[in-house]
């Protein structure tokens, strides 16, 4: 099969370089060799967390970009990065949109009742981030092991109460599970009435982020109205409801915009000539398929995607072996503390590319010419300290889509 | 405050704990203080072999003797803490089978029963072994769960009246003449310090015993051996794998729950504390291991961690005491002077409960008092816990309540009930007594909910993700070594949950 | 069965993301169920060969693959389940039932035959309560009826036509319950200049092989692959029209069963949409169409999504003038071959099923289009709507008026 661009890897960044191909007409094909990070990670749109709220995001990265020329959001660019985030918006109208909080960082409160700096939030996170302005009620789901209603609160000096309810059979209530159950009228009656009983004057009410899949803001309204009170949703350990409802809305509008979707094989083999990547393979044994096309974006991700791997000798990047600089040997990768004021070295290893986000060696040179790399994998960042997750994902998802199809 | 102790024991580890229950049993009443938790030392830290004895049946057929002594008495007194697993002498093309003929002629000597078993014997029992092995010879291994096996000790022992004080540091000794008087020490939580007065004193702190003893001003030689370990994230085996030739890094692979542990290596320390495991120990031991196992070259770890064997130097004279070379009591009466003061350190945790008659016997033979050690035929209080894999996948049913360990199957329930029961100070305590975190995340998801089990039920209150930090890093410390390959995807995971979705 | 055939499992590669958890249609719905991640690698750390099963909730996998596809550390999921599955069911015993559900193939001829009186019988209050109490097969779901001529005799009866050749496994449900299928599959490759041919063929095996029926699957696939090699080394590729056969024999033969020789078919079995596809490509695909004006929604079959090709159907339905078609945004339909019909697990089907009819009722659609048949039992007892095959549409719309 032929396609204008394939992308391999189907995390956000991915999605997104599909996203921004598809919006402009193109034959997309999307490799995915699992669902990405997404549905694990992924609540809000973080940016550049690490900053304080104070200071408008614009300002942030201009600074930023300013101080950090190899990384990936100097070679995006402040235009374009913004050019990319307002495409990632325009997927999510009203009622389930994304908002910032006056251009700056905001504060959401998280299921380990700590505050957490993020930029866009969905509306169901929204009232969280005025947690000091009211009274809040945590509120936990008896039966439900990923999230702690008295845990959270303690830390953030509010009351917490756990919901009991007969709906819930006895025994382990999963994520998914009570996701779905939110979106039951009777579930959320009862519940509903359960925590109006428990209020003593609070005006919040935090909930685990499991207020419905396909609908959040039916469900959010419902509870308020039952309620009484404003009710805001909680990240806490993964599987993320509010990244699946992200991954969802992708899948279906690439699918309407006739995306091949293929999800769950790897990418076992490349061919390249010269310069140039022929077309890819994929594995299904014991059948593999190729598939070509004119570009190909690189979006695989970190460790966890399978984008990078490691063996106790040295990381490589396993599609095209494109080079990694990286520390001498394993024992320069992690620092000996695991919270340290500098991010592990290992976490700043990446591909390097110029700023039209091509692969090149260290000496400058072009690797290939029709593969683009987006996403993670790219070096010179470090997104867990950095809390710039998604906006590298989006960014550079965007930017490096829209520079191969120049 | 004051405290009177008959016998003051110091040291939470396997012979410490041991004594006290001995001591007990006989009815003499003593206070153990501990500065950590229960085997917080060698005794946890160790590849949980319950030895036949084969091990040492060449090159100390004394200790070889010792163990499978133990071996039969422990099998009747601890029976919920072993898996009796049996284990394999394995040999391999590139030794040959001498050193086969010497051990089972060893063997035979020190009475350790021995089948000798051809090559597709031994691989249809154990389908990982090493292919080309030439032969394996049984003998009665097995596995042995230290943590449990102290906790029944000292459950009996203080039902017989003895009294333990964990998380309780000995600050000094005091001294009065050619006596010491007693100790003084500190609780570790309530941060209080006291006066322990105790007519007898036994020092039982293992590796650490060179330090107790520079309280009183009597420094002993003690040379530390770090042994280091690795964690696979499956059972390999389900026996014991021995390399069938002289003791040597990396020859031996333990089963343990769902785990196997490769081990060892033995390297001279100058600290007691501050060690790890280093990026040439794991690949030591990988590579010597998977020469027995090839699966180990591509097998997931989990952790790696280390002990430090107490080795006691012997001392041109006054060694008089020395039982055996696997340990060393050392009545400081007749070394130093000093009449109440009995140290007892070396062994191994397979000689516990022997240390721990000796050391009780010499305490008896001071006090003048003449009665008989029962340690050896009255069983430990069985710990109701089952152990079989098998039968935690079967509690695991349908009707089932939240399960907080997804890796080692811990229920909600039964951290409740072990919170309910047990005054625990602190959280490695918790840690310490379930299997929580011990398996393929090592407390990545389950630890959050512990936290969370301890808020609900209001064991912890205010800002407690400082202790979460802790654990962390304490995890670290195990994680840190194997990090490559699945574990580092894992790592890219735990990281991105603490540091990202939870902004510790 | 012999153990030591299993194929490894390599649990070893998760790495507790849940991933898997966050898309587990069965957990999703009950909590009897502890999702993939705990009854796959998680539980494999506890299984011990030698040891009796301890793990009964692991009948409750209802075999969607939806784990395998999301996983980004590669682990076989569902097949660890599967295993574990079979090792459980082989120790307990199977009901008399299972043996009915997975051995339709034996009677389907006999069904055929006596279809006016056992598709009377089928829907009797009577026999489905008896089946109910005494099968513990669920009285709330409709057998599927048969049909008096089967799809082969149908074809045997029918004039040849056209060149080169293609061969076509059809399946059992096509031939005895739902030969329409079977029909429009070959004139829709007549349509395209092809002769059809039936290759000797028996079940696939899969409904056994979701029982963990190792054995009775192989024998299957024994008496199939001989044939279907034949077939290609006369030089025809095959096609299937059930994505359930398909994926079984061109994956689960090699990998779960070992059978020699499926690598080799399975390098030359095609969907018949991913076959028509690929005429598309090489711009030899018959797109004479006639408008049909029709709202249809289309659903994604499991074993489809898990052979790993995306929506061919989708993407041939959409050259289709005047039929809008839309995606029905639903994992699995809860049926899971043979799981919607056992009383036990009914209400999991059912459950799994309303998130199914939900989607659909979003997009109220005049017709549902889907290539697995269990798909197509699942969603006219849901919907009560109309539901075909995806190639049933595609025939008609080749087809010239008179």
């Amino acid at each position: 099969m032929r396609y204008d661009l394939i992308i391999i890897g189907m995390g956000l960044s991915g999605l997104m370089a599909a996203k921004t191909a598809a919006g402009e007409g193109k034959k997309v094909l999307i490799v995915g060799k699992g669902m990405g990070a997404l549905c694990l990670l992924s609540n809000t749109i973080d940016v550049l967390g690490q900053f304080p709220k104070i200071i408008r995001m614009r300002d942030n990265l201009f600074q930023w970009i300013k101080d950090h020329p190899q990384h990936p959001y100097s070679k995006v660019g402040l235009e374009k990065i913004e050019e990319a985030l307002n495409s990632f918006l325009s997927l999510f109208p009203p009622p389930y949109s994304f908002q910032t909080v006056d251009h700056m960082n905001c504060l959401i409160p998280t299921g380990a009742g700590t505050l957490r700096p993020t930029y866009f939030i969905p509306i169901t996170m929204v009232e969280g981030t005025s947690l000091n302005e009211g009274k809040a009620l945590i509120v936990g789901l008896k039966g439900f092991k990923d999230f702690y209603a008295h845990y959270v609160a303690d830390q953030l000096k509010c009351r917490g109460v756990n919901v009991s309810l007969s709906d819930l059979l006895h025994g382990e209530i999963t994520t998914t599970y009570l996701g779905r159950l939110m979106e039951k009228n009777s579930f959320i009656k009862n519940i509903g009435r359960e925590i109006k009983k428990q209020l003593n004057g609070e005006n919040l009410i935090g909930f685990p982020a499991l207020l419905g899949v396909h609908d959040p803001i039916q469900v959010k309204n419902n509870l308020e109205e039952i309620i009484g009170a404003k009710v805001f949703e909680i990240p806490t350990l993964p599987p993320s409801i509010p990244g699946m409802r992200i991954f969802n809305r992708f899948k279906e509008w690439l699918i309407q915009k006739g995306v091949t979707f293929l999800l769950g094989y790897p990418v076992s083999k490349v061919t390249l000539k010269g310069k140039k990547c022929e077309g890819i393979e994929v594995s299904h044994p014991p059948v593999t398929t190729s598939y070509s096309a004119d570009r190909y974006i690189l979006a695989s991700g970190r460790f966890m995607g399978g984008g990078l791997e490691g063996t106790a000798e040295k990381i490589f990047e396993p599609i095209f072996h494109l080079p990694i600089p990286q520390p001498q040997s394993r024992g320069g990768w992690f620092e000996k503390k695991f919270f340290t004021v500098s991010p592990h070295r290992i976490h700043r290893v990446g591909i390097l590319t110029n700023n039209a986000f091509q692969p090149i060696d260290e000496r400058g040179g072009l690797i290939l010419e029709n593969v683009w790399v987006a996403g993670s994998i790219l070096a010179h960042h470090h997104f867990i300290d950095e809390k710039s997750r998604e906006g590298i994902e989006i960014t550079t998802g965007y930017w490096a889509t829209k520079k191969a199809m120049e | 405050m004051k405290i009177k102790a008959e016998v003051l024991i110091i040291g939470g580890g396997a012979t410490g704990v041991g004594i006290s229950r001995d001591l007990a049993l006989r009815g003499i009443p003593s206070v153990l203080i501990e500065k950590g938790d229960f085997a917080s030392g060698a005794s946890g830290r160790n590849h949980g072999l319950f030895h036949s004895g084969g091990r040492y049946a060449v090159s100390d057929p004394e200790a070889a003797h010792e163990c499978i002594s133990e071996n039969k008495i422990l099998r009747r007194i601890a029976p919920h803490c072993i898996e009796e697993t049996d284990g394999f002498f394995i040999s391999l093309p590139e030794e040959g089978l001498d050193y086969r003929e010497r051990f089972l002629r060893a063997c035979e000597k020190v009475g350790i029963q021995t089948t000798l078993l051809s090559r597709d014997e031994a691989l249809e029992q154990e389908p990982e072994l090493n292919p080309n092995l030439l032969s394996a010879v049984r003998v009665p291994d097995g596995a042995i769960d230290p943590f449990a096996l102290v906790l029944g000790n000292a459950k009996d022992a203080e039902e017989h009246g003895a009294k333990i004080l964990l998380h309780t540091e000995i600050i000094s000794l005091i001294l009065n003449g050619d006596k010491v008087k007693g100790a003084k020490v500190k609780d570790l939580y309530q941060g209080e310090e006291y006066f322990v007065e105790a007519s007898y004193i036994i020092n039982a702190t293992g590796a650490w015993a060179s330090q107790t003893l520079k309280l009183a001003g009597l420094p002993i030689g003690m040379a530390l051996s770090k042994g280091s370990m690795l964690i696979t994230n499956r059972r390999l085996t389900h026996r014991v794998i021995n390399r069938c030739r002289p003791p040597f890094d990396g020859d031996i692979i333990v089963p343990n729950h769902t785990v196997s542990i490769l081990g060892t290596t033995s390297i001279r320390l100058e600290e007691v504390e501050n060690f790890e495991v280093t990026p040439h120990e794991v690949s030591l031991l990988i590579q010597e291991t998977s020469k027995m196992i090839p699966a180990i070259q591509g097998t997931r770890l989990i952790r790696a961690y280390a002990g430090i064997r107490p080795l006691f130097q012997s001392e041109e004279k006054g060694d008089d005491r020395a039982i055996s070379r696997g340990f060393v009591l050392m009545d400081h009466e007749k070394r130093d002077g000093i009449k109440n003061l009995v140290t007892i350190t070396g062994g191994k945790l397979m000689t516990y409960r022997l240390m721990a008659e000796k050391t009780s016997d010499l305490i008896c033979k001071k006090m003048g008092t003449n009665v008989p050690c029962s340690t050896h035929s009255k069983p430990l209080p069985g710990a109701n816990r089952p152990t079989g894999l098998t039968e935690r996948l079967k509690q695991f049913t349908t009707d089932r309540g939240e399960v907080l360990c997804d890796c080692e199957l811990i229920q909600k329930e039964e951290v409740k009930a072990l919170l309910e029961k047990e005054k625990l100070k602190n959280f490695q305590d918790i840690l310490h007594r379930t299997r929580l975190a011990k398996g393929t995340c090592q407390g990545g998801f389950c630890v959050y909910r512990l936290f969370g089990l301890l808020h609900e039920l209001r064991k912890i209150e205010g800002d407690s993700n400082k202790i979460l930090k802790g654990f962390l890093e304490e995890r670290w410390k195990g994680i840190r070594p194997v990090l490559w390959g699945t574990a580092l995807k894992e790592e890219e995971l735990i990281e991105s949950i603490y540091k990202g979705i939870f902004n510790l | 069965m012999n153990k030591k055939t299993w194929p490894k499992s390599n649990a070893d590669a998760c790495i507790r993301c849940t991933t898997c958890m966050a898309v587990c249609p069965v957990s999703r719905v009950t909590p009897k169920f502890p999702g993939p991640k705990q009854a796959g690698p998680a539980a494999a750390r506890f299984r011990r060969p030698g040891e009796p099963s301890a793990d009964d909730w692991i009948d409750l996998c209802i075999g969607c693959h939806l784990c395998d596809m999301v996983c980004s550390s590669g682990v076989n999921v569902s097949e660890l389940n599967l295993i574990a599955k079979a090792k459980y069911l082989d120790e307990k015993g199977r009901p008399f039932r299972d043996w009915l559900l997975t051995h339709s193939y034996l009677w389907g001829q006999l069904g055929s035959f006596f279809s006016p009186l056992i598709n009377l019988l089928f829907k009797n209050p009577v026999i489905k309560w008896m089946g109910e109490v005494i099968l513990k097969i669920d009285r709330r779901r409709e057998l599927p009826g048969y049909e008096f001529l089967t799809f082969r005799q149908w074809f045997n009866r029918k004039p040849t036509k056209g060149n080169p050749k293609i061969a076509y496994f059809y399946g059992c449900y096509t031939n005895t319950n739902e030969v329409d299928v079977g029909k429009a599959t070959v004139q829709v490759l007549e349509a395209n200049g092809f002769e059809v041919t039936l290759p000797p063929q028996r079940c696939c095996g899969i409904a056994m092989l979701g029982n963990g029926d190792f054995k009775g699957a192989k024998k299957m696939a024994r008496y199939n692959i001989p044939s279907l090699l034949n077939t290609i080394h006369s030089g025809s590729k095959i096609v299937f029209s059930s994505t359930s056969c398909g994926h079984m024999i061109k994956h689960q033969y090699s990998h779960l069963l070992s059978i020699p020789s499926a690598e080799e078919v399975a390098q030359h079995l095609f969907d018949v949409f991913e076959f028509l596809r690929n005429l598309k490509e090489s711009n030899s695909l018959n797109t004479h169409f006639k408008e049909l004006s029709l709202k249809a929604a289309y659903f994604t079959p499991c074993h489809l999504r898990a052979l790993g090709m995306g929506i061919p159907a989708l993407e041939i339905l959409r050259l289709i003038p005047g039929l809008q078609i839309d995606q029905i945004e639903a994992d699995c339909c809860g049926m899971g071959g043979t799981f919607g019909f056992k009383k036990e697990k009914y209400e999991i089907s059912e459950e799994i099923g309303k998130d199914l009819k939900e989607a659909i009722d979003r997009l109220n659609p005049e017709m549902i289009l889907t290539d697995c048949e269990g798909c197509r039992i699942q969603i006219r007892h849901l919907t009560g709507l109309k539901v075909l095959h995806p190639i049933q549409i595609l025939r008609d719309a080749l087809q010239n008026d008179g």
